[in-house]
């Protein structure tokens, strides 16, 4: 370097010596820290990170931190997995890289040795708040809230400039919502940037026309993020009459604002979707469609039942003129049937008249010879009872003197005097005995 | 029982309507008043979009108590 060929000028008024070539003070602090006696630390483990060769850690308590590294393959041979807070006892000692003029320098502490020694104590904090919290029903009033789906004003918590900012922006964008946007900016970085959020979030609660409140952080160690875990921040919160969208860190970390808000999102960009709930460009074209349909509907209506009246209106005209064409044809066909008739009738009379012709002569003639028949048979039936034929045949009639017919025996003997009739003539006879039965 | 009108209360009358409408079983009358109660939804909503349709205003929360301060001293 050009400066080496120039007479080295030291600090007027200065006792200090030197002035030393920098590499050469960073080896020697390297070669002296290098002296320190490896020693056993214990601590929580902060803002783990893999690099190329080497992990890299903070181990935190409450009086103080120191930057760990160890390498890659004795991490990895111990199997275990670190994240914020988990509590650890490291072996090891000082490093220190000395950089060059191309790279920086660093310091470490050299850990060639961990075991996992509990869960954290700020974790175990933690925990025990949220779950006060939880038993006093704080993570319920938020979720109770109305959230408008399209509200006009929005507030924004956030760092001023932060990413998260940008952020909330692009999602608003993509909503197409060009409302008004109100900044609550505070700081959003540490554990005593809490109580000037809580102030942010009251203030933009107490105006009347803001609907709704994003708090946005980008990720961080749950360290950085621990503002959002504060006791008295999350009571406030608790209590807004706005809903608050709460969007810190990334979605694997979970502050306990994220529980107590109305709802919690993994960006700040979707934490602006949730606030603005509808796509308002989709929504300007739906609305579009639906007043057209509902012009459609009530000139249909109208359309529709007006033709439907002018129809009825015409109806009874040609219902009468139908009918009367109805009419006409019956006419034209009854005539026609009743020539047919006559027609047919006639020709049918004729055959019939010559049928009851033929009839009549044969039931005249049949009637006289059944007359006669019958003649004949009453006089057989007559002549059976005629008293003369029993004489011919050899039978006797009893008469008194008189001529009368005598039919039994006493009659006979109190009449004293008979005359017997035969065929041929009669015969004078007495009665000599008594009656004798049989 | 009155509801207070909403963005989302409005849509949701709208496609209610619209249903209705659609099924065909509404009468004249019915379907005259639903015609008019859903214009004068869709009006609302437009007026609701319209609110954030005119471009981002940004203000500071200060910027803003300042000027409802000054409205406030104003009237």
């Amino acid at each position: 370097m050009s400066s080496s060929a120039e007479p080295v000028v030291a600090l007027p008024d200065s006792d200090l010596p030197g002035p030393f070539p920098v590499g050469s003070y960073a080896a020697q602090l390297k070669a002296r820290l290098k002296q320190f006696a490896n020693v056993q630390l214990i601590g929580e483990v902060w803002g783990f990170r893999t690099g190329r060769a080497r992990v890299y850690f903070e181990l935190r308590d409450g009086r103080g931190a120191l930057p760990c590294s160890m390498w890659s393959g004795d991490f990895e041979r111990l199997g275990v997995t670190l994240s914020d807070g988990v509590r650890v006892v490291v072996g090891g000692g000082c490093d220190y890289y000395p950089g060059s003029s191309t790279s920086s320098p660093a310091f470490s502490f050299a850990v060639t040795e961990l075991r996992v020694a509990g869960e954290g104590d700020l974790l175990a904090q933690l925990e025990r708040l949220r779950r006060r919290l939880a038993a006093e029903g704080l993570f319920e009033p938020q979720k109770q809230l109305r959230r408008p789906l399209l509200p006009k004003t929005i507030g924004v918590v956030t760092g001023e400039r932060g990413k998260a900012r940008d952020d909330v922006l692009a999602g608003l964008e993509r909503r197409g919502w060009g409302g008004r946007l109100v900044w609550g900016f505070a700081p959003v970085q540490d554990r005593r940037a809490a109580p000037q959020i809580a102030a942010a979030l009251r203030e933009l609660a107490a105006l009347a026309e803001v609907e709704v409140v994003i708090v946005a952080r980008g990720g961080g160690s749950l360290a950085d993020l621990f503002a959002f875990c504060d006791e008295a921040l999350c009571r406030t919160v608790a209590l807004l009459r706005v809903p608050v969208i709460a969007s810190v860190g990334h979605h694997t970390d979970r502050t306990l604002i994220d529980d107590v808000a109305a709802a919690s999102c993994s960006t700040p960009t979707h934490a602006a979707e949730v606030a603005v709930g509808i796509d308002c460009r989709a929504a300007r074209v739906e609305l579009t469609s639906e007043a057209r349909r509902l012009h459609a509907h009530g000139h249909r209506a109208i359309l529709v039942r007006a033709r439907t009246l002018s129809h009825l209106a015409r109806a009874p005209s040609a219902h009468l003129e139908r009918q009367r064409r109805h009419l006409h044809q019956l006419l034209r066909e009854l005539r026609a049937s009743a020539r047919r008739k006559a027609a047919d009738g006639r020709a049918q009379g004729s055959t019939h008249l010559l049928v009851l012709r033929r009839t009549v002569a044969r039931g005249t003639t049949s009637d006289k010879e059944r007359r006669r028949s019958e003649l004949t048979r009453l006089a057989f039936a007559l002549a059976a009872h005629d008293p003369e034929r029993t004489l011919t045949r050899g039978y006797a009639l009893v008469e008194d003197p008189g001529g009368e017919p005598l039919t039994s025996a006493a009659d006979a003997r109190r009449a004293g005097d008979l005359r017997l009739r035969f065929r041929d003539g009669r015969l004078p006879a007495r009665v000599s005995g008594e009656v004798e039965t049989p | 029982m009155s509801t207070e009108l909403t963005y989302e209360s409005a849509v949701a009358r709208i496609e209610e309507i619209i249903r209705r409408l659609d099924s065909g079983e509404a009468g004249l009358r019915e379907t005259l008043d639903l015609v008019k109660e859903g214009r004068s939804l869709v009006e609302y909503c437009a007026t609701e979009l319209e609110a954030v349709s005119s471009g981002l205003e940004e203000l500071r929360l200060e910027e803003l108590v300042a000027r409802l301060e000054t409205t406030g001293t104003s009237t």
